[in-house]
């Protein structure tokens, strides 16, 4: 039951995959130009890893970003945009955007933008994929009322 | 000046760090939430020195001036709800320390603890509609989270209950946020104060209607108050202190106070409204109290009954009324948190809280039933405690405002809730001890008990001019100020 | 105008799940559905006839890009209000099957343990 579907679907999802993460860190990179930013960077992010959990099943996908991986990701994501609003004390106010505005329409034209989209899709991609992976861990014993967790304690570590 | 976002990062910073690097060492965890939430206290009364020399204070986030940026403020009505909330949030903690070490997960307890704490902090300090609802599902959702913590049968139902009621309560506010944006164009409330005065009436109506349903969802009032014994009586005992002594207060009855003072001030019908709202849940909570077999029901339906004395002090105006329901919602809070503190002692030593399974227990814990004694005869208004104080000015501001009916009505409620208080004390404390080897409480569980009850007696007595001066400015507040002042500067 | 209404259809339909279907699982999907009326109506406020999505692009005039462009503030508020329901609705769900295992089943009006 955990060996994931046919050749075809793992074979194309293999070669998919990795554009669609490319695709979202290029909404997340340029949210202060063109629409986009954290949130939905992050779910397209999301996405792609679900797409890996729904074609190989879970243990391969665990062994490669395991549970405990993501949950540390998700917390120096937290951390960062908290820090970013901190910085702007230096300039003596709370969130100022303090760093030189270069160029129109380039990648360094946003300021603090630039960090705080990160660390929002950091965090907004982590999630939804610890959210889902749980999710799909349970099982319901039908007419015993029980739950049960697949392999407790290996990926949870 | 920048000592105004101080509460809300420390707090957010202690729940991202115990995340981080403590989630497994429960010792740590609960250590370190109690010494970030002292150093909120004490950067809230190194606040309070520049609120009362200069008035109010505004900053401004980023640099940018208020049509287009947003701001935050303090005046000295928030100041009043921001000292007494850090005052109880840390003795909260204090007491968690050793109840929650049955908790096989209980560094989570300290994060979403933090998250509510947090999202409180930030309801005081904003100045702008958005901001206030960010901050209000903040708390709100770390709170329905709260109350299914112990994962027992009846604890899920009452989260379910209380998560859909509260969804929709919020729903109601982002509706009449959405249409104030849909038709002013601006979220900030001072701006929005000044451009009101122009609209259509009736708009401003359906506005106002949204706005009080929507918030009295939070309080509990009388019609809208369905969820509130189930959460508030199986929550764990921390949880039940918060939920009813801070939240339903700070949630639901500062931004109404804003609301029918501050913003909507061409309604002067509104205030008619709270008073009836305030009327029903004050008997409706008081009757349903008498006849209950747990100890945080009993608790759970008294709030219900004494959040509606507030609210009927809010309609009733004038100066007397204003003084009354601030300080009535400050004393209630230390008296209300002290009792579920307390049954949550209680809890700790026996394993249930109804009332027939427990006798006699001042032979075995003496410090824990003087302890409790003090709370309910607070809550119940007997001198010199501190509800006695704050239920006979509401009384004068009723029969000053020539309304006879209602202040015989409030003598009638505080005799039935002495009624039920007393009824408690006979069965549980002053009863007859059967065979049991209890000792006393620990350390940890007795002391934040007894500090809150020494409180509560020494602001009772030294109820003198110089409190009654700080509390002066608060309601001065809330009669003269309205937010068009800001923007005329 | 045709919009407006068929939002406050959406809403309706939203309450009529919650309120009236038994299951658990079809009361969330109600929920669901109020979440996407409110977020739809803050977008609809925004909207201008015949305006551009408000994006600079270069060569185009600042006066000419504020006449013509929509209002960007109300879609900066749905970002913040989607997030907020996807974590209830997670919540809810995961609340679902810890009442599954301890009740039994799914129907509403079997879970009322609590009375009084």
């Amino acid at each position: 039951m955990n060996k994931g579907m046919s050749e075809i679907v793992k074979n194309i999802s293999k070669i998919v995959s990795p554009f669609i993460i490319i695709f979202g860190i290029s909404i997340i990179f340029y949210g202060h130009l063109t629409p986009g930013g954290g949130f939905p960077g992050g779910v397209i992010i999301a996405a792609s890893f679900v797409l890996l959990l729904l074609a190989y099943g879970r243990e391969k996908v665990l062994s490669k970003l395991s549970l405990y991986k993501s949950d540390i990701l998700h917390d120096i994501g937290a951390i960062m945009f908290l820090s970013v609003a901190l910085i702007g004390f230096s300039g003596g106010i709370f969130f100022l955007n303090f760093f030189d505005k270069g160029k129109l329409f380039s990648l360094w034209s946003g300021g603090n933008l630039l960090f705080s989209n990160i660390a929002i899709g950091l965090k907004i991609g982590t999630s939804l994929f610890l959210g889902i992976t749980l999710l799909s861990m349970i099982r319901i014993v039908y007419k015993k009322n029980k739950i049960e967790f697949y392999e407790k304690e290996e990926d949870i570590k | 000046m920048s000592l105004i976002v101080f509460p809300v990062i420390l707090y957010l910073l202690s729940a991202f760090l115990i995340a981080l690097l403590w989630k497994k060492y429960k010792k740590i965890s609960s250590i370190a939430c109690f010494s970030f939430s002292v150093l909120t206290l004490i950067s809230v009364i190194l606040l309070g020195r520049y609120v009362f020399e200069n008035g109010k204070i505004i900053y401004f986030i980023g640099g940018w001036e208020i049509p287009i940026g947003i701001a935050l403020m303090v005046d000295p009505l928030s100041f009043v709800f921001l000292l007494v909330l850090n005052f109880i949030l840390p003795i909260i903690c204090w007491f968690s320390i050793s109840y929650m070490e049955k908790y096989v997960k209980s560094s989570y307890f300290y994060i979403l603890f933090s998250l509510v704490s947090a999202g409180l902090n930030g309801i005081l300090i904003s100045m702008d509609f958005f901001n206030i609802y960010v901050f209000l599902e903040i708390s709100s959702i770390s709170s329905y989270i709260l109350v299914a913590f112990g994962l027992k049968t009846e604890q899920l139902e009452a989260s379910l209950k209380y998560t859909i009621l509260g969804f929709i309560g919020s729903t109601f506010i982002l509706v009449a946020i959405g249409l104030i944006l849909g038709k002013t164009g601006t979220l900030n409330i001072a701006d929005f104060t000044s451009v009101a005065v122009e609209m259509n009436k009736i708009q401003l109506w359906f506005i106002l209607g949204l706005f009080i349903s929507g918030f009295a969802l939070k309080t509990a009032l009388f019609p809208f108050h369905f969820w509130l014994p189930d959460a508030h009586s199986l929550a764990p005992s921390p949880v039940s202190a918060i939920l009813s002594g801070l939240f339903i207060k700070i949630t639901g009855f500062y931004p109404l106070i804003r609301i029918v003072t501050n913003i909507f001030i061409m309604f002067p019908e509104s205030k008619f409204i709270m008073m009836a709202l305030g009327l029903a849940s004050m008997i409706f909570g008081a009757l349903m109290a008498i006849d209950q077999i747990d100890i945080k029901r009993t608790y759970a339906y008294s709030s219900i009954s004494q959040i509606g004395y507030c609210a009927l002090a809010l309609g009733i105006g004038g100066y007397y009324g204003y003084l009354g329901a601030i300080l009535h919602f400050v004393f209630h809070s230390l008296s209300k948190s002290l009792l579920f503190l307390n049954s949550g002692a209680i809890e700790y030593k026996y394993g249930t809280t109804k009332i027939d399974d427990l006798k006699g227990l001042n032979d075995k814990m003496p410090y824990t039933t003087a302890t409790g004694s003090i709370g309910m005869f607070s809550v119940a208004g007997v001198p010199p405690f501190g509800c006695f104080w704050s239920k006979i000015i509401i009384i004068i501001a009723a029969v000053k405002s020539h309304f006879y009916g209602i202040a015989f009505i409030c003598v009638i409620v505080s005799i039935i809730t002495l009624g039920y208080f007393l009824k408690l004390q006979r069965k549980i404390f002053y009863s007859k001890v059967e065979n049991s080897e209890v000792n006393e409480n620990g350390f940890n569980i007795l002391m934040p008990m007894v500090l809150l009850s020494i409180f509560i007696f020494l602001s009772g007595i030294i109820f003198s001019p110089n409190i009654k001066f700080y509390v002066d400015k608060a309601v001065e507040i809330m009669e003269n100020f309205s937010y068009f002042q800001i923007m005329e500067k | 105008m045709i919009v407006y209404i068929a939002i406050s259809i959406m809403f309706f339909v939203g309450i009529y799940g919650m309120m009236v279907k038994k299951n658990i699982i079809k009361m969330i999907i109600g929920v669901n559905i109020i979440g996407y009326a409110v977020n739809l109506f803050f977008i609809v406020i925004g909207y201008k006839n015949g305006g551009i999505p408000p994006i600079l692009i270069s060569g185009m005039g600042i006066k000419e890009f504020v006449e013509k462009a929509v209002n960007p503030l109300p879609q900066a508020l749905v970002l913040t209000s989607i997030v907020i329901d996807l974590s209830i609705i997670c919540f809810l769900a995961s609340l679902s099957i810890r009442i599954y295992e301890k009740y039994g089943t799914f129907d509403l009006e079997k879970i009322r343990r609590l009375k009084g």
